[in-house]
Formats: structure tokens, sequence, C-alpha cells
């Protein structure tokens, strides 16, 4: 078990400085040596105004999901922090400002609200900032000393994250940021030192600095370039902008180019057109855009031309939740469009699974000829964890396209079906393989035909390309099996870290639970999840949607009814709801 | 009409025992407790037990957070009271908060004192008042095999008496103003010499402590007069100066406590002082004496809220109880045993 | 039928070996007998013939109608996407492989209604694509219903009463979004096309082409041979094909003059 578990939040208005500093207090804790997960929320819709809220989890093993209960809340704005009061653990720390600029009546200061027990720790922000730096303006790095403090952070992973941050903006606003934390950390070791815990200290990291902080979003990003992408095409939609501009600036540097398309038709349709020129191209939508995507996605099935999109899943239907999570697209991802258009469905479940399937689909979409989707959300797109770099073979990133022999010279049949299904596919400027490629059914040759012995020959070469896939696709991983476990839980997607730290917590309480991640949602590995599925007295599908929508494409493998948890809360399902869940059930 | 908002300065025994009091009398008001503490109330006469492992932290509450809510007393921890305005019936707390009351109760605690002579060596000596000075005692003697114990109130011999079921090695200064601001009269301050020694315990008398050092291996080397003595641990217990800074400017009457008189009213309508920091007039002495011990700060306390509560009801004040405090008396809750 | 057979496979052959057509697939068109789509054709052919692009560096991108089917017509290379989206994937053809001359072809329906707001975009990003409009100012392949080029009046089975809409100035339309080469052609005059084919596949942007046809099948009332035979006619002779102002304002003036309307000079 873990020693080091501490949530730690951050919460003030646009303007504190909030998310910024949550974003050094990430990057310290990383150097440290600690396992990080962290998650801003903030009103995406109108930047400057609202709250922002940024949590880190800390500990000193891997991070599988966020922690509904936080152990600090820093206030930058009592107001705004009010409400985040609920969330707070027994006897969590309370950091806030003890000297607003004037008298407030009662109640109007945090400390009116914290529950009795708190350890409510005052630090004066604002005037420490102003005298340290003569401006009020790094109150949060003040904030930062004095957390680093009470909990022995060593205040030089700090020094290190501000220097980077502020050193090209010049000496005297850098030394000024690194005053304000240590004014904050002496003022906080001074006056708490009876409440200093050494959760942070440095015995306590596990040291591994060595191991990067990465968000889904710039996982994806990385993973696009280090796969050879040299062309986005994308239109802004929340969550998934953020790759995007990413690639913005990544793509030039490559030689590359990046298109803000006219709408997500336009994106999907240029993602064809780059990948049947034989150049690879990305996009990135997100649920709207997505449904937008689909007449095309089936182009590519039915022309057999790849394609990549990411589908970073937000709340829908329609616009829906724009800026929260939800795991409701898998459906659309699987089924989306006219006709019999089976293609490749990936999910990532964490921040490193962005990096490698991004690479991953790239090969596939080459390799089997067919758009691959590959669906995160919000949360996991925006959260940012601590991960080992990864280093990628010559062979995943190499170019998986098959092209035709020599002997298919002037007499190629770009459709002519093999066993496996795959065709060998020529780029435009190879001479004597001139082809057309259509979203009619075709012959082998590719012009029109409808004759119905044409179209079932077809529909079942395009459908046993899809199925072969499934032996270069990510098979399910088990955790915990054995014979006769009373419970299986399968998940997916960012779902799967919060099942799998509740399966642990269950075991540890005697429960004989197992678990499954299932990456490879279209095609699925239905005898691997059948075999897993008959270990188990009951099967638990948890997944952020209404529908139980992973529980609807796998769970007629099971011989009973599969038991859905299902929630469309908006924010990220915890650990704790589905070890409530496992136990309800253990308990009939 | 608004309805009443009590404020009780303190949540320790008499702070704690005047909020449930003025809830018990008055089910409507609104009571606030603001207690610069971070737990609930807890019962400092205990804290050698735990020092000495004989019960646990949970042991040493009288009452859980819950039951403040459940009496719908609103508790403010980790706050602290910076000033009171008389004028218009106001605290601040330092976070510069500003609560109004139609009643208050003084009962703040009191901070150990250190004579100014042995100032020097402050961060070499500790002290027990808190439940964190709990703690680190816990985790020094760990370490440490021998204790100088200097001063010698009510507290460190209580200390002593767990230090030795924790089979380390004590000595003792005593000194005779140990007792501030009481004074030990000769014959207890022979007897408590006498005792300690029959337990085995090295006792010196009013000696003058020169130097306090710290060695490398963390022991501590005390030069007393021209002897020299090496220890793991330094114990400081010189009694208690009550937290009433933040009434300087207040224009409360004050000594060494808060002046009160027999009712413990501080001489302003609705506020009293009760525990630690009240200074009480005897009308028989005619001077002012300060209480000690749990049992009778929980007494004050509770005296202190009738009063509030019902307005001056002198059979509700039992001055002979108050005066029990002396030497005297306290012997009878801890002498015998120890 | 054995017979005849071999017969057309011979005249195949025939059109194949020639100059002219050596560019065609072995598709054969599907569109009626007096399409003015084969005159289009017989335009594009000749301009790559004529400036020896090689057949496999050539990519038609084609949409969905009567006119999308000319990427089967042809051997090239040819993408026949969904209805409307021609211009957005020639886009990632062309950006996927510069080297490539990237055709993009289709009807009056897929590319002013439903494909109506990727021809701002390709034309403001001056994409080097060569997009040829083939516009009858109706749906064939759905037989006959208005498209966004019919004029009011105009009376199909889906409008019996006449429509009632005004017509989208294609030309107007392609120079007002900034397309810095702008020509309008007659199907009825394949020289003409392939001439402008030509300047426009040289131009380094994107080149626009917007073609005059007609339906003979669906549409007996307004772009029939005998009215477009009355109604094109050259430019003026003076006329300043690099003056994006009087380009403009001689479109809004004349809906039939055929020819290279604008060049951006600089480019």
């Amino acid at each position: 078990m873990s020693n080091v578990d501490l949530t730690v939040e951050i919460c003030g208005m646009s303007g504190d400085g909030t998310i910024a500093a949550g974003g050094f207090l990430n990057a310290a804790v990383a150097k440290a040596g600690f396992s990080v997960m962290a998650f801003d929320s903030y009103p995406a819709e109108i930047r400057g105004f609202g709250r922002c809220v940024t949590r880190c989890r800390i500990g000193d093993e891997e991070m599988l999901a966020l922690s509904d209960k936080t152990h600090v809340l820093i206030s930058l704005d009592d107001e705004q922090s009010q409400s985040r009061l609920s969330g707070l653990a027994e006897s969590a720390t309370v950091i806030f400002d003890n000297k607003p600029p004037s008298m407030v009546p009662e109640g109007a200061s945090l400390a009116a609200h914290v529950e009795a027990g708190t350890n409510l720790v005052g630090i004066p922000f604002r005037d420490l900032a102003a005298q340290a730096a003569g401006s009020t303006r790094g109150r949060n790095i003040v904030a930062l000393g004095g957390f680093a403090a009470l909990f022995e952070m060593p205040p030089e992973y700090f020094h290190e994250v501000i220097t980077k941050k502020f050193q090209a903006k010049g000496a005297s606003i850098l030394e000024g940021n690194l005053r304000c934390f240590d004014a904050g950390y002496n003022y906080s070791k001074e006056k708490y030192a009876d409440r200093i815990a050494d959760t942070l200290s440095s015995e306590n990291g596990n040291g591994n600095p060595d191991r990067i902080l990465q968000s889904g979003n710039i996982a994806i990003g990385e993973g696009a370039i280090d796969a050879g992408v040299r062309l986005y095409f994308g239109y802004p939609i929340t969550p998934a902008t953020p790759i995007m501009e990413y690639l913005a600036k990544a793509l030039p540097e490559k030689g590359g180019k990046l298109l803000q398309m006219e709408d997500e038709i336009s994106s999907i349709g240029a993602v064809l057109g780059s990948f049947y020129a034989g150049t690879r191209a990305m996009t990135a939508t997100s649920g709207p855009g997505f449904a937008l995507m689909t007449e095309l996605i089936t182009h590519g099935v039915m022309a057999e031309i790849p394609a990549v999109i990411i589908n970073t899943q937000r709340g829908g239907p329609a616009t829906g939740l724009p800026t929260k999570t939800e795991q409701s697209d898998l459906q659309a991802a699987v089924w989306g469009g006219p006709g019999d258009s089976a293609r490749i469905v990936l999910a990532a479940a964490n921040v490193p699974e962005c990096y490698t399937y991004t690479i991953k689909c790239f090969q596939l979409a080459e390799k089997y000829q067919t758009p691959v989707i590959v669906l995160t959300d919000f949360f996991l797109n925006n959260r940012v964890e601590t991960m080992a770099p990864i280093s990628i073979s010559e062979e995943e990133k190499a170019d998986w396209n098959i092209y035709p022999d020599k002997e298919d010279q002037n007499n190629f049949h770009r459709y002519r079906i093999t066993e496996s299904g795959i065709s060998p596919r020529p780029k435009p400027g190879m001479e004597g393989y001139s082809y057309t490629a259509t979203g009619l059914e075709h012959s082998e040759k590719g012009g029109p035909d409808y004759t119905p012995e044409n179209h079932m020959a077809m529909n079942s070469k395009r459908h046993r390309k899809i199925e072969g896939a499934l032996n270069d696709m990510p098979v399910p991983e088990e955790y915990f099996v054995e014979d006769n476990l009373d419970l299986g839980v399968i998940s997916w997607g960012s779902t799967f870290g919060a099942a799998l730290e509740a399966v642990q917590k269950a075991r540890s309480n005697g429960i004989k639970v197992g678990a499954l991640k299932i990456a490879s949602i279209y095609p699925f590995h239905a005898d691997l999840i059948r075999s897993f599925m008959e270990k188990c007295g009951n099967i638990l599908i948890p997944e952020l949607n209404y529908e139980g929508q992973l529980a609807g494409l796998i769970g007629h493998l099971y011989d009973k009814d599969v038991i859905k948890l299902n929630q469309t809360t908006g924010v990220p399902i915890y650990p704790v709801e589905i070890y409530q869940k496992i136990n309800e059930i253990m308990s009939r | 009409m608004a309805e009443k908002h009590f404020i009780v300065i303190g949540n320790g025994p008499a702070g704690k025992e005047a909020a449930f009091t003025l809830r018990e009398r008055d089910p409507e008001s609104r009571i606030t407790v603001i207690s610069k503490g971070r737990a609930s109330s807890y019962t400092p006469h205990l804290l050698p037990d735990l020092v000495a492992g004989k019960i646990q932290e949970e042991d040493l509450y009288g009452c859980s957070l819950n039951s403040y809510a459940e009496n719908d007393i609103k508790l403010r921890c980790c706050q602290e009271v910076v000033d009171l305005n008389l004028l218009k019936n106001e605290v601040v707390l330092e976070h510069k908060e500003v609560l109004s009351f139609d009643g208050l109760i003084i009962a703040v605690g009191g901070t150990p004192r250190i004579p100014e002579n042995l100032l020097a060596y402050k961060d070499l000596m500790y002290t027990l008042k808190t439940l964190e000075d709990a703690k680190i005692w816990v985790k020094k003697l760990q370490q440490s095999e021998s204790v100088l114990i200097i001063g010698g109130d009510l507290t460190s011999l209580v200390l002593t008496k767990a230090l030795i079921h924790l089979n380390k090695k004590v000595s003792f200064i005593l000194n005779e103003d140990a007792f501030w601001p009481l004074r030990y009269d000769d014959d207890l301050f022979k007897e408590a010499a006498q005792r300690l020694t029959d337990k085995g315990i090295k006792v010196l008398y009013d000696r003058n402590i020169k130097k306090i050092e710290q060695l490398q291996d963390g022991t501590n080397k005390v030069q007393v007069d021209d002897q020299v003595l090496q220890v793991g641990m330094v114990g400081a217990f010189f009694g208690l100066v009550p937290d009433i800074g933040f009434l300087a400017h207040s224009g409360l009457r004050i000594d060494r406590g808060i002046l009160v008189d027999k009712h413990l009213n501080v001489g302003v309508e609705n506020i009293y002082a009760a525990g630690d920091c009240a200074q009480i007039y005897h009308p028989d002495i005619k001077d002012y004496w300060i209480s000690i011990g749990y049992e009778n700060a929980r007494m004050l306390g509770r005296t202190a809220a009738l009063n509030l509560n019902c307005g001056c009801r002198e059979e509700e004040v039992k001055p002979e109880s108050i005066f029990e405090v002396q030497g005297i008396n306290i012997n009878t809750t801890w002498w015998t045993e120890f | 039928m054995k017979t005849s057979g071999k017969v057309l496979a011979a005249q195949v052959a025939k059109i194949k070996d020639s100059d002219v057509f050596s560019i065609r697939s072995e598709n054969l068109p599907t569109w009626c007998p007096g399409c003015g789509y084969f005159g289009i054709h017989q335009g594009i052919n000749n301009a790559i013939q004529r400036m020896n692009i090689p057949h496999h560096k050539v990519v038609t991108v084609s949409g969905i109608g009567c006119a999308g089917r000319y990427s089967f017509f042809a051997n090239t290379y040819g993408l026949h996407t969904v209805h409307g989206r021609t211009l957005p994937v020639s886009t990632g053809v062309k950006l996927a492989n510069p080297e490539l001359t990237v055709f993009a072809v289709g009807g009056d329906g897929d590319g002013l209604a439903i494909g109506g707001a990727h021809l701002p975009h390709i034309a403001r990003r001056d994409i080097n694509v060569n997009y040829i409009l083939f516009d009858n100012s109706i749906y064939g392949l759905t037989k006959g219903q208005p498209s966004p080029s019919s004029p009011p009046g105009f009376t199909t089975k889906v409008s019996p009463a006449g429509s009632t809409e005004q017509p989208l100035n294609a030309t107007l339309l392609a120079l007002s979004y900034g397309a810095t080469f702008v020509a309008r052609l007659f199907a009825g005059d394949p020289e003409g096309i392939t001439a402008a084919l030509i300047e426009g596949i040289k131009h380094p942007g994107f080149a626009f082409f917007h073609v005059y046809t007609s339906c003979v099948t669906f549409d007996k009332q307004f772009k029939t041979w005998d009215h477009l035979k009355k109604w094109v006619h050259p430019l003026p002779e003076n006329y300043d094909s690099s003056n994006h102002a009087q380009s403009i304002a001689h479109v809004l003036e004349d809906d039939y003059s055929m020819g290279i309307l604008y060049r951006k000079q600089d480019s």
C-alpha cells in the first residue's frame, strides 16, 4: 500500500494564477520523485471570468485515478473556495490568505465556513508578495511556499520550476517570484512549526525524477509527431483544440503543415485526401465534430483509405457539456454512419496510452487501409500525470502501406479480393497503377459494381480485413485473474484507472475480484473477454455514459446480465464510487 | 429581534464548559467558540499520560467535534482573536474577520512561561501545554534516556511520574517560583523535594542555570552553578502566562490575568473571563488570585456562562470552591498518588 | 452481341490510341448522349495531353452527381468522394504531394449547395487545385430538380409552379472569395476549355473554372444548347483580366462572357 496519498486543490478566480500555481506544484512534486495525477477545471466558455480549480493527487505509487477527497485546499479566493469545502477529507488542511485588503464582516472569510477540526492555516499571501516583489501578483507563489513548508517539501524543487518558468522574463521578475516563494515558505515554517508533516519530505519521494509530467493532449501531439504525421487538419472544438495548438507549433518544425479547416467535414476530407496521396495526416475532434465526420469515415471504409481520428469525448448529445468529461461516443465511433462500415476503434486509458495508441493507429490505418478512431476524453486529455519516457522502435514508426507488385502493373486490381481482405494500395505518382478510389460499391478494379455477388463479396472482404486487424491490436489486460472470482470489473478509457484502484481496495478487504481493461473497442477480442467473464460470478461494467455503451457492445458474451454502473455527472468517476458498487454487489 | 450571539474565546476546559452551559441555558442563541487549537476540546491534565503511553490520543477528548455541531455551537478552530472593541461589542480575528457579540466569555489559556534568564535557551527546552507538545515529547523521548526538569509546576510533577513509568532517568531542579504566579510555601516545597527524592530522582534546589548547549550527539550539556549535567532532554516548567496580549488595547483591566470580580465579570456588561486567564478578586483577602487545575477551570467556565446568561446571580457563584484552587487543594488530586 | 462487343472494343482501342483520347480509362462515360460533359471531358484531356503531364501524376477528385462520375472515365488516379467534399479532399491530396496535378470536379449541386461552404476557404487558402465546376443548373442524376444556379420560374417535379429562388453566380462568388484565377467557359467549346485549363494549371494557386453546360435529358427550359449557343460570347477585346474590381463589375453586368476573367498578377 502507498504511504503517501495527498490530494491538493488550488481554487481561485481567473487572474489569481490558480492554474499556473497548479502547474508549478505538479512539476515540483514530480521532480521530487512523487507520482502525480492532476486535473484542472475552469469554465472554458469564458476565460477571465469564473472559478478555476486545479487538483493534484500526489503519491508514492503510480496514480490510477483522482481521489474524491481533498486533503489540502489552497484558497486564492475565499468566495470561490467556499463551495470546495464540502469535498475536503477529514482533518484536511486549508491554506488561505489571512490578511485580506480590508476588514470583512462575519461570514465573508473562508475561516467562517471551514469545519471544526480542519487544519486552518492563515498565510498573508498578498502582504508577503507585496513585501517580497512589490506587487500582490506573486500571491499564488507565496501560497505554494507556505504549502511546501507545511509538508516538508524541499524548496529547491519549486525553485527549479519557478526558475524555468520565469528566467526568460528577466532577473528581477525571476528573483521576485523566488522571494515570494521563500517568504511563504519561511512564514509557514516558523509560524506553523508545530503543524508540519513530513508527507512530502525527500525521504518519502520514491526517487524516480526521470519520469516526465505529461498531459493526454501533449502525449497525443507528440505521438503524432513521432509517428511521422506531416499534415493536420482540424476545426476548433473543446476539448480537442489543445492538440491542434501543440501541433501548430510542432509540425512546422518538422516541415509539416497544419490547416484550420472550415468544419470537421473538411478536416476528415483532407485527412482522407492526404492518406490517399500517401502522407500521414490526422485530425482530432469531439462528439459534435465527430458526428459531422461520420459520412466521410464510412467513405474511408468503403474506398479503403486510411485515416486517423482522435475523438476526445465530452458530455453529449448535441452540443451537450463541452467542458465536462464523458464516455458516450463509443457507439458513434463504432457504428456511426451509413451501412456496414466496420472500422477500427481504440480507447486510451491513461496518458502513456495516448502516446502509444496515437502511434499504433497509423500502423493499423495503413496496414488495414481503414479509418482508425482513438477514443479519449476530456479528463484524460486535460489531466497531467507522471510517466516514464517511452521509446518507439523504428518498426513501429515504419511505413505500413502495402504497395502493389511489379506484376500488377498496367493490369491493376485495386480491390482484389484476398483471403485477408487486404489488397495492395499504390500512391498517386506510381506509374501503371492508376485507379479510382470510390465510395460507391465497386468491382476489384474499382469501377462501380452493384451486382449482388459483388456487394456480398466486397462486404466480406472489408470485414475480413477489420477482423484480421485484431491480431495487431492491444489484447485485453487482465488484473488479479484467478479461477472462481466473485466479481469481474471490465472497463475502458479513463474510467479504468478508477476501476482498478477500486478493485485493489476491494481485494485488500478480502473480496475476490479481478479487472479487465479493454483497449480494442472494435474489433474486440471476444474469446479473451468471454474467457475472463467465465471465471467471474458477476460482471460489473462501470463507464461514464447513461446507456452502458461498452456493456451494450460486449455484454452478450456473458451468460447472465452484466451489472452496469453508469454515471453522467460530467466529472471523472472516483475509485470510491466503484468500490461502493463492488461492496453493494457482494452484499446481495 | 435578532437572536443573541455569544462568543467564547478559548476551547480549553473553561471555554468548552462555558459554551455548553450557555447552550444548556439558552437553546435559541447563536454561540461561537473561537479556538487557537485544531482539535476538539481535550483534557490537558491527561497529556502526561499520553506521553507515558498509558492512553491514546482519542482518550484525551472530553467530547467529539460532532457534539459541538449537535449542540449548534459553531466551533472555529485554528483561529485567533487579535482585538476586542468594547464600544462596538466586536472581536477582530487574526484574518481580519469582525464578529459582533451580545455576550463574551474570555477563556483563553496560557503559554508556558520561560523565566527571562533562560530565554536564551528557549529552543533547547521543551514544555508541555498542548497536544502538539505532547507529541513532540513522545517523539523526542524515543531517542532520550535521561531528562532534566527545570522548575516544578503541577504539570512537571505529573510528567515526572510518566517519565519514571517510561524508565527514564529524571533529574530535577526544583525552583521555588515554579508555581508562578503562586508560590510553594516552605513546607510544601520540602515535601515535594522529599517525595521526588524517594522516587529515586536526583533533586537540586534553587540552583542557577548558567548555560545549556546541545552536543553533536543531540544530548544537552547543562551547566548548573559549578556542576555539569549531561541529559537527553530538558523540560522547562514555570507555570503559564495567560494569552491575553490581544486585550492590551481593549481597555480591560489586566494584571497578570484579566481582573474579574467574584462573579467573573470583567467590569463591562456581558463580558466575563474564566480559566487560566482570569485573575479573580477574593473579597475576604481583598486581593486577586489565579485558579489552577482542570476541574477548577471547568467550574469557572460554567459559572461565567451562568452569570452571562442569567445576570449577576450571586448564588450561582461559589467563591469557596473557586478558592479551593490553592496549592493545598490541588494536592488531593495528584499528591497522594504521587 | 459478341460481334458488336468486339466492334466496340476495337473502337475503344482506336480511341485510346488516338492522341486526344489516350487519357480515357476503360470505363466509358455513362453520360446521356448529347451531354455537355463530353465536351468538358475532351477539354480537360486535351490540356493534360498538350502539357505532357504524366497521367499517373494527375489526381482527379470528384464529387457526387453526373459530373462526379468523371473520375472513373480518366486514366489518371481518381478519388470519387462523397457528395460536396471535393475541395477539402483535394486540399489534402495536394498538400500531401505537391508534385501531383490535382483536379477537383463536380456539378453545381455538389459545389454550390451541399459543398457550398468549401469554395470560400480553398479560395482564400489559395491551394493549388484546379476546380472545374460543371454547371448545368440542374440535379441530373436524381432526375431533374432545381439547383442553386437554376433561375426563378424553373419548373421541375419538385418545383411544379416554378422555382422562386434567385440563382447563385459561381463566377461572382469565386471572384468575391478571392480566387486568384477565375475562368468562365462553355462546354460547347472544348478548345476554349483546354486553353483556359493550360493557363490555370500553370497558375500556382487555386484556379476556378466555371463551365456552362447543358443537361439534354432534364432541362428543356433554361441551359439548352440552343439557348447557350445564343447567349455565350467572348470577353470584350479590351478586357483586362488583371483587374479584380473590373472583373467583378463585368461579371455583375454580363452573365455569358467566356474566357479568363481574372488572374492575379503577382501570383
